[in-house]
């Protein structure tokens, strides 16, 4: 710019400013404009006679939701479901825009609630909870893990703010093939596992087969602290109750365990710089007697290594200890501008028929409801997953995953969990920056 | 929001950078006529009409710059200085955010990380491309246009895809450990991206790779306009190639390396997308880089304020290196 016009340059641009952005909102105070008052009214569990249109906006692409939207629409052809999918790392990053827009969708996929809650930005589910009895249908402990409060900070009770359409479980899957050659029996307790892994690894097998470039080391992690420490005393910590801590015994253990499993090569070499897809592919083709890994993988799994792969929880103190499972729902919350709630009410209510459970199922998900009614195919991996998933929700051992714990603590296990596999960390300095990690976002 | 992250301003350097690549004498040439047009407007003082008209030809340019350059820029600025999830109303937070950002370990690693790439951004990619350029794209018109091609080729791909392929190179079973195996350094393979000392040369050398062929281009292009008659000189004084490349190319190069210097040296500080495609930021912090840092405080922290502040010390670094940088070039020349 020449030297001559600099006041005049300044003035337009001053101008220019005035004009078009900052005072767009209203106000200079960011998110001044998006404040908008929580919905209420009464309720209706009635559809609309006339044709109607529900659109939803999700990031799960197993078609789960897709066929359910497609069977609800064969039930009342005057309801059109517009699914529309985004990729899930788009979609988190999209997602409150989306919900704040004048067009809102009517039903949104929550991956986690973030600062929904906090923002005004979906509805509160009592109502409707009551109007169709979910809580009665619902075991506790599914709806519990979208229950918050008004702040959306201490998670696990208060409001339901969304509705699950399908859940996953995370536990061990291990190759059949491998446990038959080394006579090693399915590992009932703590011990026989650990001493499956020794077997392993003296007969020149792989004991545990992970990817941790994404952090996936925290399920060895979780699934050990759930176990030791029970899944009450972890869930509290998971869902941010006041006082909580990781550094407990379940804690200690855990993370002197994955240490030590990395010390003495149970772990495989390129664990870090492996992803949980290349890790799943390395295990079908015979590289490790166990992963920890969710129910999503079980058909891939069983695609790639039809019958040699079986699923157990990971396995307690002792063998009357009650199981314990990683696991969450895909869920769907209702925006608060949505323009058709009870119509998107009427669709989470349809997730618990019996004809919904068997579309869940044989998407790759776990049912809400009618566990006992779906069935998979014959020597399907899905089948154990589904007897683990039975007995994890027998003993009420469902914990949420530690990385929902708050917004940062799976960039915290991530970089952590490498550290600790790596070697540049200690075990107590891992708990430590996890604790740190999860000070700050429950504070 | 989205022009502040990195990735955004990279891709347009690389647009405005890669599109003039047959026009050769860019550095001197720019530099003369901005001058001498600025002297021609000077010397009109008395036609205020003449200046409305230049306005009027401006005011396109100028409008679409400032709505998608200067208002972003300025809103990140205001936003700096807030507390913001991104969705509630936010606090005035005064100059928290830029005591933190400053104050943060996490952060100052992440600037030497981008520092270093430096060396692999532009030191080696300018190295290696004013050697190419003397090999493959020396006097006598434009040979090799194969090799030129597939050398310019990852700057055309979108960097997302580059980090993809190289991700999967770099696997255990990836390419770059089977071509390892095959010459017999078996011993050596590892997963380079999930081992704490190699990961970030690994990473490096993707920036590497992405910036030669730029360099190639620009340097090639400044070759073709360095007068022939001066290679005849070097020639009759019996200088060999070697003392040619000396004494008549890398002198008659330096605008370019200029140029290829600051583009490259804005890739590695704003450097993004490689390495959250690749490692994002691991094994451990590694390989984290401000980009990495500022995208993960926006977007999965609901820390907007404080990713705007951490974006503004680091176009403030940019703008001083690129500043000196310029400076350098100018004296020499």
């Amino acid at each position: 710019m020449s030297a001559r016009f600099p006041r005049r340059t300044a003035a337009m641009c001053a101008l220019l400013v005035a004009a078009t952005g900052l005072t767009a909102c209203n106000g200079l105070t960011p998110g001044g404009g998006t404040k908008s008052a929580a919905p209420s009214g009464p309720v209706s569990t009635a559809l609309p006679t006339g044709n109607a249109t529900l659109t939803v906006v999700s990031s799960e692409n197993a078609g789960t939701t897709k066929a359910l939207a497609e069977a609800f629409h064969a039930k009342h052809p005057n309801i059109t479901v517009d699914f529309q999918y985004t990729g899930p790392d788009d979609y988190d990053k999209s997602l409150n825009l989306k919900l704040s827009s004048d067009d809102a969708p009517d039903l949104a996929l929550l991956n986690k609630l973030g600062t929904t809650v906090k923002g005004n930005l979906i509805r509160d589910l009592d109502p409707y909870t009551q109007a169709y009895g979910w809580d009665t249908k619902y075991p506790s402990s599914q709806l519990d893990q979208w229950r918050a409060s008004d702040d959306g900070k201490q998670l696990g009770a208060g409001h339901l703010w969304a509705a699950p359409a399908g859940f996953s479980v995370v536990g061990v899957y291990y190759n059949k093939e491998i446990a038959a050659k080394l006579g090693i029996g399915v590992p009932k307790t703590r011990a026989e596992f650990e001493a499956a892994l020794a077997k392993a690894k003296a007969a020149g097998e792989l004991p545990v087969q992970l990817g941790n470039l994404q952090g996936h080391s925290s399920f060895v992690v979780q699934s050990i602290v759930d176990s030791v420490d029970g899944a009450a005393k972890t869930s509290d910590w998971v869902n941010g109750k006041q006082g909580s801590t990781v550094d407990t015994r379940g804690g200690a253990d855990a993370a002197t365990t994955l240490s030590d499993w990395a010390k003495k090569g149970y772990l495989p070499e390129g664990a870090n710089g492996t992803d949980l897809p290349g890790s799943v592919a390395a295990f079908t083709k015979g590289s490790g007697l166990f992963l920890f890994d969710g129910s999503w993988d079980a058909q891939v799994i069983d695609k790639a290594a039809p019958g040699k792969v079986g699923f157990l929880p990971f396995p307690g103190a002792d063998a009357a200890s009650k199981a314990t499972g990683i696991g969450t729902s895909v869920a769907y919350a209702i925006p608060a501008k949505s323009k058709n709630p009870d119509l998107a009410a009427a669709f989470l209510d349809f997730m618990n028929t019996p004809e919904a459970a068997q579309i869940q199922f044989s998407t790759g998900f776990l049912p809400v409801a009618h566990a006992d009614q779906v069935k998979a195919p014959e020597g399907n991996v899905m089948n154990e997953v589904t007897a683990a998933w039975g007995k994890v929700n027998t003993d009420n051992g469902l914990v949420n995953f530690f990385a929902n714990t708050d917004a940062t603590m799976n960039d915290t296990l991530t970089s952590q969990g490498q550290q600790l596999i790596g070697g540049k960390t200690t075990p107590d300095a891992y708990l430590a920056a996890l604790q740190a990690d999860w000070l700050k976002g429950h504070q | 929001m989205s022009t502040t992250t990195p990735s955004h301003r990279r891709d347009a350097t690389t647009r405005r950078a890669a599109d003039p690549t047959g026009d050769a004498p860019r550095g001197h040439r720019t530099q003369a006529q901005s001058g001498r047009s600025a002297r021609t407007l000077r010397a009109g003082p008395g036609r205020p009409r003449s200046r409305r008209i230049a306005y009027l030809y401006l005011a396109p340019a100028l409008a679409l710059y400032t709505a998608f350059v200067v208002l972003p820029w300025l809103h990140t600025m205001w936003l700096s200085f807030f507390e913001w999830d991104g969705v509630t109303v936010g606090t005035w937070a005064g100059l928290a955010n830029y005591r933190e950002v400053l104050t943060d370990p996490a952060l100052r690693s992440s600037i030497v990380h981008a520092l270093g790439f430096i060396g692999f951004y532009s030191l080696l990619p300018i190295a290696l491309g004013l050697l190419l350029a003397a090999v493959i794209g020396g006097r006598g018109g434009r040979r090799y246009p194969v090799s030129r091609t597939v050398l310019f080729l990852p700057q055309i791909i979108p960097l997302v895809a580059v980090g993809v392929t190289w991700k999967w190179m770099y696997s255990t079973d990836g390419i770059v450990n089977q071509v390892l195996r095959a010459v017999g350094l078996g011993s050596i393979t590892r997963a380079w991206l999930g081992d704490f000392t190699w990961a970030y040369v690994a990473v490096g050398l993707v920036g590497t790779w992405v910036m030669l062929g730029l360099c190639l281009i620009v340097f090639q292009a400044g070759i073709q306009k360095i007068d022939s008659s001066l290679y005849e000189a070097a020639r009759l004084d019996g200088a060999g190639p070697v003392q040619e490349f000396f004494a008549v190319t890398l002198p008659g190069l330096r605008a370019e390396i200029g140029v290829a210097l600051t583009i490259t040296v804005i890739s590695a500080l704003a450097s993004f997308d490689v390495v959250y495609v690749t490692t994002g930021g691991g094994p451990g912090d590694s390989t984290t880089v401000p980009g990495v840092l500022i995208y993960r405080l926006a977007f999965t922290n609901g820390e907007v304020g404080a990713a705007c502040a951490l974006a503004v010390v680091l176009s403030a670094l940019i703008a001083l290196i690129v500043l000196a940088i310029s400076r350098i070039t100018r004296e020499k020349t």
